[in-house]
């Protein structure tokens, strides 16, 4: 297959009566269902009830979207805290599924599902599987995992809701995935960025590329950037797709980017976005960044208001190249909890790397921040690996090449850095969660 | 001229070592090693008898290596002869960007060997004025 180039294009919109209304429709339709919520948790969860009698707040005093600034916020912690079902709003036998997250430190986050929830949430995805070009004669290959991780589950769901054929390969076994993908004939697949190019590497090498039919990749779960999209479009001659969702508001299909790829197309019709000023938690000014929180607007069993994801973003509420409406969240500009400040500014260890990267292979794109403080200063230590490519038998090209990785990272952080290059391979890699800031400080 | 290693080590205990443990293990014999304080990175520069060897085996370790060529020239022993030779280079306006000495085995003379932006010119100024150049060859 080959890429479709954006003029080549047919977009096709599944729910144009939902994706494509003006700001005020969309906005009555929230309202209504946000009055809907608040009056569920209110009554039938006494974590919110609290909460909202704690602020003084009735649910009469919800009268349309605009008010929700008035309810309590949710955190990771509250969800922990009511561990396993604690803030469940319906009677157990109204449940018909759990999905989960496994937390790599202490305890599970699980949640239950009742069936209009996996409706909505196969609606979600069936309406980004169409913005991704797929129709029910299609056939996905979904190597997302299967199990309580919402991702091999949600797009099997998804695929349901479509029409579509769902190939439930779940994680693992390149070998098989590769003989399945082809001899299968799937149209798409779903997966991890990360697996999608050892995948798609895999399958240059064995020499099957040719015999596929693959035209699209919806991918998520994990931060990639615009270049590793192109490399595996350019591989495998696809068009490939950012996916995005957490298993607290429903699973992946919360938000996706269609092929204009200009932000992540989020389903405001069931999850209300905010974006917040992560210290003060007041909104910021619309275009701004600041930490992007969730009102789940229809959910039954496990509903959330104002979950806060601790993810920053920023929010594009203009109409999309594509004709949709719905509102875009831009790239993940970090997480509140890896930010630092640092002399009074904010910095995330993500703007190094996209600015390491911007220089176009000078130096590896590993690094490791490192803040102290020398004589009541922030001082800014980045470390950077050396590329074999740019390695100078010369110090004072070495030394030129220091400066200019200072330059750019001072421009792309607002603060000047102190670089320090390093043998190459001496700062861990990103697998999983690696360490990318040490913080001497003591404040 | 000269085929010289240059491995790029951070300012640290052990970092030399690293990569003569290496060299010991790929049975490269070291002809000469020069290194300038720097605050947190150098520059290794060796000359060794197998550069391309060398330069392979450390590479598979993770160090990065260049082979770049130097100018050896083989000195007399006696007062003056530096300073003759790069008075040739100095007035020929060629800049020199490290240079090192060591003893050339076969002749029991002294080496020079310097890195330079303009190998050719000075080459050529080096041969007008009579001086011996090295090959790697030779060593």
């Amino acid at each position: 297959m080959s890429k479709i180039e954006l003029k080549d294009w047919q977009e096709k919109i599944r729910t144009p009566e939902i994706e494509c209304i003006s700001r005020d429709e969309m906005a009555s339709i929230q309202s209504k269902r946000l009055v809907e919520v608040v009056n569920r948790v209110y009554d039938n969860v006494p974590f919110y009830h609290e909460k909202m009698k704690d602020l003084g707040v009735e649910p009469g005093d919800i009268k349309d979207i605009s008010d929700i600034n008035k309810l309590p916020f949710t955190t990771k912690e509250d969800i922990r805290n009511n561990y396993p079902f604690g803030l469940r709003a319906v009677p157990e036998e109204q449940v018909v599924r759990v999905q989960g997250t496994s937390g790599t430190t202490g305890k599970l986050t699980v949640i239950p599902y009742t069936q209009k929830d996996i409706d909505v949430w196969g609606e979600c995805l069936a309406r980004e599987l169409t913005m991704a070009g797929l129709t029910k004669e299609d056939r996905i290959h979904i190597c997302y995992g299967y199990g309580l991780f919402t991702g091999g589950m949600g797009l099997d769901i998804g695929v349901s809701k479509l029409g579509a054929t769902a190939i439930p390969m779940s994680s693992g076994n390149t070998k098989r995935q590769m003989m399945c993908m082809e001899d299968f004939g799937a149209t798409a697949f779903a997966c991890t960025p990360s697996y999608a190019l050892y995948l798609a590497e895999s399958l240059k090498e064995a020499g099957v590329i040719p015999r596929l039919k693959i035209k699209a990749g919806i991918h998520g779960a994990e931060p990639w950037t615009k270049a590793m999209r192109e490399k595996i479009e350019g591989i495998l001659g696809i068009n490939c797709f950012d996916i995005y969702g957490l298993c607290e508001i429903s699973g992946p299909g919360v938000a996706m980017d269609c092929i204009h790829h200009k932000g992540l197309h989020i389903q405001v019709d069931h999850f209300y976005p905010e974006i917040l000023d992560p210290g003060t938690g007041t909104a910021t000014k619309e275009g701004e960044y600041g930490e992007l929180v969730f009102t789940t607007l229809s959910k039954e069993a496990y509903p959330l208001l104002r979950y806060r994801t601790k993810d920053i973003t920023s929010i594009d509420y203009s109409r999309c190249d594509c004709g949709r409406t719905l509102p875009r969240i831009s790239t993940f500009k970090g997480r509140t909890d890896d930010m630092k400040v640092i002399r009074g500014v904010n910095v995330f260890p993500t703007q190094v790397e996209q600015a390491l990267v911007s220089m176009g292979g000078a130096v590896a794109p590993h690094y490791l921040l490192v803040v102290d403080r020398v004589n009541n200063l922030d001082v800014l230590t980045v470390m950077v690996e050396v590329d074999e490519s740019y390695f100078s038998d010369e110090i004072k090209k070495l030394d030129a090449l220091r400066d200019k990785v200072g330059k750019v990272l001072k421009q792309a952080l607002g603060i000047a850095v102190k670089v320090k290059l390093v043998e190459p391979k001496t700062i861990q890699r990103s697998e999983g969660k690696a360490t990318r800031v040490i913080d001497n400080r003591e404040i | 001229m000269i085929k010289q290693l240059s491995v790029f080590v951070d300012n640290r205990p052990g970092s030399l070592s690293e990569i003569t443990d290496n060299l010991k293990e790929a049975k490269v014999d070291i002809r000469a090693i020069a290194s300038f304080d720097t605050p947190e990175f150098a520059i290794l520069r060796l000359i060794v008898d197998k550069p391309e060897e060398a330069k392979e085996f450390l590479a598979d370790k993770g160090f990065i290596v260049k082979i770049s060529d130097a100018i050896g020239v083989e000195l007399t022993d006696e007062t003056g002869s530096l300073n003759n030779l790069l008075s040739f280079l100095a007035e020929a306006d060629i800049n020199l960007n490290y240079i090192y000495t060591f003893i050339y085995r076969n002749r029991k003379a002294p080496v020079l060997v310097f890195g330079t932006d303009e190998i050719d010119s000075a080459i050529k100024t080096l041969k007008d004025a009579g001086e011996v150049l090295v090959d790697h060859s030779e060593l």
